[in-house]
């Protein structure tokens, strides 16, 4: 994946962190480890980042860390999710999810009122593309049933969930830790998402 | 958790055992513990080892320890040898003896008065040693106090502050025949300040580099200063 690098010199210059900063960040695991990419350069080792996502992630923690602490920024980022339950009205009151889509969620997976954070997330991301119109409910039943099946792999690693059309065809693919992904001519990628960023995006909605 | 009911394990003379939960697990001979263990208290006295991974309250090591698996407490204190096949995780880290951890160490405060060896990164907040160590990986704490008593070896280090000091020489006449340094690739921090030390690059805010050191590169943005007999081939301000 050719993604924009920055320096560590350059980040700390463009984000004004110090050194000690970054490595407490990196320490408490706010910072994921392979983010750090080592290269060699004409004086030597040095350290890189991708760009995008890491002044992102230092805006967030800087903007979130008046409010919180680094330990419960770290719960934050980190994809292993406390023990979090709530209730379906609780997720509607929120904002999380609408009662169209949880009843939907619901009729699918025939579980109870009470969700915890692998539920969330399902519904969330069904709320999420069946909102933007990407899918239609067909598509997500079996985005429900991949979620369902795979419940083991998303929580540890970075996952990606591909949906395809071709010839009015759909399927659902769930992407472990992938650079990149290629499919024939005539294969429409209908969305993807990473499940890391919604779980993030649920996580602050929470807090 | 429930310890009241939990038994303890001892092993006294020469002994094997399951694993399990337990009150306490004491090795006073020679014991060899198959499984995982999860327990309040660990304490090894002879030669013990665990083919699995340990989980306890606190852990102690004063004769000779090995674990082949993970090691997770809220104290450590080794004041034999211990060896640790994979990830050392402990709230407080107390090494007086000799410890080599093949993994990576996760720890809020370190204390080295012996030897250690680590496989790969080594994460604390406080990290001080008076000592000999040699870390595989990235050597990464708020505050990194060394007193160099034998040959050190980090990859890297990084963290706020960085001090970097020779043990005072009580006998000087030997001061010639051992040269003893600290060698890394890279330093990194706010505040740095290093004594004998040979690193190919050193980068921070304000840094003061004393006697003995050999560096590739220095850069730094706020304060340097240098002692004569440092060798230092390039200065950049950032």
């Amino acid at each position: 994946m050719s993604e924009d690098l920055i320096s560590k010199k350059d980040l700390l210059d463009l984000a004004g962190i110090s050194y000690g900063q970054l490595y407490r960040w990196k320490r408490k695991d706010l910072i994921p480890e392979d983010w750090f990419i080592r290269k060699s350069t004409f004086t030597g080792q040095e350290t890189f980042f991708p760009k995008v996502k890491i002044l992102e992630r230092i805006n967030k923690i800087q903007m979130m860390k008046e409010n919180l602490s680094l330990d419960e920024l770290a719960d934050m980022f980190s994809p292993n999710i406390a023990d979090l339950q709530l209730e379906k009205d609780e997720l509607i009151k929120r904002n999380i999810v609408s009662k169209t889509v949880i009843d939907y969620y619901l009729e699918i997976e025939k579980g109870g009122p009470e969700f915890n954070f692998s539920r969330i997330l399902e519904v969330y991301v069904l709320e999420k593309l069946l909102q933007s119109g990407e899918i239609n409910l067909d598509e997500g039943k079996m985005l429900i049933q991949v979620l369902l099946d795979n419940k083991s792999l998303i929580k540890q690693k970075s996952a990606e969930l591909v949906i395809t059309r071709k010839l009015g065809v759909s399927s659902c693919f769930l992407i472990i830790n992938t650079e990149s992904f290629h499919f024939e001519r005539g294969t429409k990628i209908v969305a993807q998402l990473s499940l890391m960023a919604c779980m993030e995006e649920i996580k602050s909605k929470l807090l | 958790m429930e310890t009241k009911k939990r038994g303890d394990l001892l092993i006294n003379g020469f002994g094997s055992s399951n694993g399990g939960s337990f009150n306490t697990l004491t090795i006073n001979g020679k014991g060899t513990v198959n499984g995982d263990v999860n327990c309040m208290e660990f304490d090894c006295n002879g030669t013990g080892t665990i083919n699995g991974n340990v989980v306890s309250n606190t852990a102690k090591f004063n004769g000779h320890g090995k674990i082949k698996g993970n090691l997770e407490s809220q104290s450590l204190t080794i004041d034999g040898t211990a060896g640790i096949t994979e990830n050392l995780m402990v709230k407080k880290l107390k090494v007086s003896g000799k410890a080599n951890v093949g993994g990576k160490i996760k720890s809020d405060e370190i204390k080295i008065k012996g030897r250690l060896t680590v496989g790969e990164d080594c994460e604390a907040e406080t990290f001080k040693a008076e000592s000999q160590f040699t870390i595989g990986g990235l050597l990464n704490a708020d505050l990194v106090d060394i007193t160099i008593f034998a040959n050190c070896k980090a990859k890297e280090i990084g963290g706020q502050t960085i001090l970097i000091k020779q043990k005072a020489s009580l006998l000087g006449l030997l001061k010639g025949f051992i040269p003893t340094q600290l060698e890394t690739e890279l330093i990194e921090g706010d505040k740095i300040e290093i004594e004998n030390t040979k690193a190919s690059m050193v980068r921070g805010n304000n840094i003061t580099i004393g006697p003995n050191c050999i560096i590739g590169v220095v850069e730094y943005s706020g304060d340097l200063s240098m002692d004569e007999k440092a060798v230092v081939k390039e200065v950049r301000k950032a």
